[in-house]
């Protein structure tokens, strides 16, 4: 993409109703170390941090961008990007009558609670579902139980010793491309701490902060559970979500020491770009957990249905003995979007296991792939992996591909991979018909009979919605 | 992709592998012209293109686990023909049931050990065949093994010299297998062997090639093979591979199939300290069916990597792929399976298996098998598992009262089996079978 369309791209007007006010803190565009020190002061950083940062920028500078995915973008320019914007505040409508129709419907389809529509349409909320005071209960609750839940800049200037001790653990400075640029530049995100044998009281989700925070380009996360501690967190939103910067290179790191279990839950739907492929959002992201302690275990569920082009690979390092990681993952692409997706499983310790399963859909012109892989250390004995990759292809123009990389060292451990590319048979469809259920609601049966492995690792409510978006975006691709 | 930094940092292996190239091609002899200007056109090309490359490294995705460093560090000399190869040793592995035999030493058509054939289906050299039809010859050399982005597939082309041909004309059946015999007997040298295959419309054809070593030294061997079969026509394909333990055996095998075609391989990797197998199988026409096994039986320090690339192009194809790495000591067996279904290719079926047995502590797997679809009727399947013997099973042959490694070793041959027991040709599988107790076999403690 030349940089005007790009350009362009990133000064379209927030769209669907919202209205972006012009303000002044706004840093030059472009990328240099003294656009990183204008970011750690205006931020009141610590020397550590901005170190940090200017570390993986001079790391970043001596890397290429990768070419190995199987996916196809116009090159981008960098230096086109302003990396520091003071918190937009956004205009509050009066009322649901103010949002824009289309973005209702949706809502409406997904049968998101009231409340939570309004929170998520930037609508002015109302007494009863106060969002600021649901979220003082909600802090109040976890301050209780001991648990710190902030944005990663209030932990740097609450909990430094925390985040100095974990930050860039998991996700090094120099991991890879985009990891190194989002640690150089990177401006909100969540810290999540729970102290050692607490479960957390809640499902910590983004809902009650959305409306504090929007979701940032460059964002990152770190979450570190104790000894013993559970912690389940929610990422993203069923709710389409339009968004004004187009590359979005987030990291997530956790870390789970002895006995520890982190469940960490993705729904994504971006702005995935019209029909013909044109505009959405690159969301590359780099997701790794670290089973630091024993018996401790990251589990990830994704469902990924929106971004033009997707590119993440939530992994894990099983590094004490014992440890479980786990990867759940359902991929939707249509019309013209891009998904490279799976997942990273290192086994280093001895009896560690994981499981990889993994649905992809793809339908219209969209490529789907699954790049995953399972690597046995030299002392990882009795590790044990188990994957499965299905592949679901709706019309003839688009792909399905399938990158499972086996690397074992070691002669105990027992890797099983299995893959399958299927369609939605006519028999099946047949069969539904006779039992007097139309073709596009026996198609939306089918998808949820598929992706169902999945969908049952995902809260509740969560779950209910996503089902039922997996059916909007495949909406006029059936039949 | 190389980076500014990875240059730097890596400026002597590429300079180095850069070189490498360019002394191998030092050696480059004006060949002998031919009676066939486009065969002196091909390898002029094929030189020129081998210039132009750089042979691979580990940062290449193709070789990311193949790490060539050790024949990069010595170019050896093309092999003259050797002086009296030994006849007995060669001839001990003459299969007894071939018809027409093709044995090159050290690259070089030896005419003394060959028994070829003039007839009706021709087997002999290439000097033969250009004398029968040049034009067909050029319809089909280097035709199928692409040497645009292949740099040893160049190499061996530029020494495109004394070349085994296979012909059988259309409807006829050839009865008894055709073994083609590649022997190195010299240290330190490296050979290119060449094989063309062309199986007329409705034709039947078996094919044996075999590559053995008379010596346990370092050398190299190159080769390329190309199969072209016609409509309704069937190829049965056994590969052996069997160099000494310190050579390096790269080689590309490529089979080009029309309608309704058959095709079936067996490709057993035991010899060589590095080798290589890109195995493509390239499907032009409808309705054709493919069977691709692969087995590699390693030890020591050694290196199999094979890479297959199964490409449907076309609706109604069958490919079935099952390759088997048993690995012993600290050894390393690589697989990359690739098929691809491209657009239109409806109703294909395809399934793949990668089946790794890991003897030792110390052995080393990286398989990858996978699949790319761009059609949506069609039913493709991939499956791949790394493990060690089932200690279940072990126990169960104890408890029938064999000993622990009469059982280990039971189970393994038992392993292996699977892909020797489809090879079609009687005395070379009670060969292998043979080389599967001789090679994995733990010995009984004091004995």
């Amino acid at each position: 993409m030349s940089s005007t369309a790009l350009q362009n791209l990133i000064e379209q007007p927030y769209k669907h109703g919202f209205v972006t006010e012009i303000e002044a803190d706004v840093a030059p565009k472009g990328l240099s170390e003294d656009t990183i020190r204008l970011i750690s002061r205006k931020k009141n950083e610590p020397e550590w941090l901005l170190e940090f940062r200017l570390k993986a920028f001079r790391h970043w500078l001596e890397m290429t961008e990768p070419a190995w995915p199987n996916v196809r973008y116009p090159k981008i320019d960098f230096q086109d990007i302003s990396y520091y914007s003071a918190p937009k505040p956004k205009k509050k409508l009066a009322s649901m009558d103010e949002v824009d129709p289309e973005l209702r419907r949706t809502f409406e389809k997904l049968g998101v609670p009231l409340h939570e529509q309004k929170a998520l349409a930037g609508v002015a909320v109302d007494v009863i579902f106060d969002s600021v005071s649901v979220t003082t209960t909600y802090k109040k609750r976890l301050a209780e139980a001991g648990v710190i839940f902030c944005s990663i800049s209030e932990a740097v200037r609450d909990h430094p010793e925390l985040v100095r001790k974990y930050l860039g653990t998991v996700v090094p400075q120099g991991d890879n491309y985009y990891a190194a640029l989002n640690s150089a530049v990177f401006t909100d995100g969540s810290f999540c701490f729970i102290p050692k044998g607490v479960r957390c009281p809640m499902e910590l989700s983004t809902y009650f902060r959305i409306n504090t925070q929007e979701s940032g380009q460059f964002e990152r996360t770190l979450i570190v559970a104790e000894e013993g501690a559970y912690v389940s967190y929610l990422e993203g939103c069923t709710a389409p979500q339009f968004d004004t910067n187009q590359l979005h290179a987030a990291v997530v790191e956790l870390v789970a020491l002895d006995d520890a279990e982190i469940k960490y839950s993705t729904v994504q739907n971006w702005y995935a770009g019209d029909k013909d492929g044109k505009g959405g959002i690159y969301n590359f992201v780099t997701k790794r957990g670290l089973c630091k302690g024993r018996s401790s275990k990251i589990s990830w569920t994704q469902v990924e249905t929106g971004s033009a082009i997707t590119w993440k690979y939530p992994s894990c390092v099983l590094l004490g003995d014992n440890s479980v990681g786990e990867f759940y993952s359902v991929a939707l692409t249509n019309h013209h979007q891009q998904a490279d997706t799976g997942t990273k499983m290192i086994h280093v310790g001895r009896n560690t296991r994981s499981r990889i399963i993994s649905k992809g859909i793809s339908a219209g012109q969209s490529n789907n792939s699954y790049r995953g892989l399972v690597k046995v250390g030299p002392k990882a004995a009795g590790a044990r992996n188990f994957s499965q990759c299905d592949s679901m292809l709706i019309g003839d123009a688009c792909g399905a591909h399938t990158f499972p990389y086996i690397q074992v060292q070691n002669d105990s451990a027992i890797v099983e991979h299995e893959a399958t590319t299927s369609k939605i048979g006519e028999d099946q469809l047949f069969y539904f018909a006779s039992r007097g259920i139309a073709t596009e609601e026996a198609v939306s049966m089918i998808i949820n009979g598929f992706v169902k492995e999945v969908f049952t690792q995902l809260p509740m409510e969560f779950a209910v919605e996503a089902t039922k978006l997996l059916g909007l975006k495949l909406e006029g691709s059936v039949g | 992709m190389k980076t500014e930094a990875g240059m730097k940092t890596e400026a002597g292996m590429k300079t180095e592998a850069k070189t490498y190239l360019a002394s191998l091609l030092a050696a480059h002899p004006a060949l002998p012209g031919g009676p066939a200007a486009w065969l002196a056109r091909l390898r002029a090309a094929a030189l020129e293109r081998a210039n132009a490359l750089t042979v691979p490294t580990t940062r290449d995705e193709d070789w990311r686990f193949t790490d060539l460093s050790p024949l990069y560090k010595t170019a050896y000399e093309r092999a003259a023909a050797p002086a009296a190869p030994d006849r007995a040793a060669i001839e001990q592995r003459f299969l007894p049931e071939a018809g027409g035999r093709l044995v090159f030493v050290d690259g070089h058509y030896s005419a003394e050990l060959s028994t070829p054939q003039e007839g009706d289906a021709y087997v002999g050299t290439l000097a033969g065949a250009l004398r029968r039809d040049s034009a067909q010859l050029e319809a089909h050399l280097a035709r199928h093994v692409d040497f645009e982005a292949d740099p040893f597939a160049a190499v061996n082309t530029a020494f495109l010299q004394d070349c085994a041909v296979v012909h059988v004309p259309g409807g006829r059946k050839v009865e008894r297998p055709v073994q083609l015999l590649f022997v190195a007997t010299q240290a330190e040298r490296v050979a290119y062997p060449r094989v063309l295959a062309i199986v007329e419309r409705g034709a039947e054809l078996t094919l044996v090639e075999d590559y053995l070593s008379l010596t346990d030294a370092a050398y190299f061997v190159n080769g390329v093979t190309e199969l072209a079969i016609a409509e309704n026509a069937s190829l049965a394909h056994v590969r052996v591979q069997r160099e000494s333990d310190k050579a390096f055996h790269i080689a590309s095998s490529v089979a080009s199939l029309a309608r309704d075609a058959r095709y079936a391989a067996q490709s057993v990797s035991i010899g060589a300290r590095i080798s290589r197998l890109n195995h493509g199988i390239r499907q032009g026409g409808e309705g054709t069916d493919c069977l691709v096994d692969g087995l590699a039986l390693i030890a020591g320090r050694q290196l199999a990597d094979t890479h297959s690339f199964i490409d449907h192009a076309h609706p109604h194809g069958r490919s079935r792929q099952l390759h088997k790495c048993v690995v012993d000591g600290a050894g390393h067996a690589v697989f990359n399976g690739r098929i691809l279904v491209r657009k239109g290719a409806q109703l294909t079926d395809s399934a793949q298996s990668s089946r790794n047995l890991l003897l030792t502590g110390r052995a080393h797997v990286d398989t990858k098998p996978q699949l790319e679809i761009l059609a949506d009727d069609v039913k493709c399947a991939h499956g791949a598992t790394v493990g060690q013997l089932d200690p279940e099973h072990v126990f169960y042959l104890r408890s029938r009262g064999l000993s622990e490694v009469a059982a280990r070793n039971l189970l393994t041959y038992a392993f292996a089996a699977e892909v020797v027991d489809r090879i079609p040709v009687a005395s070379l599988r009670g060969w292998l079978e043979a080389q599967v107790v001789e090679r994995t076999h733990a010995k009984e403690p004091g004995g």
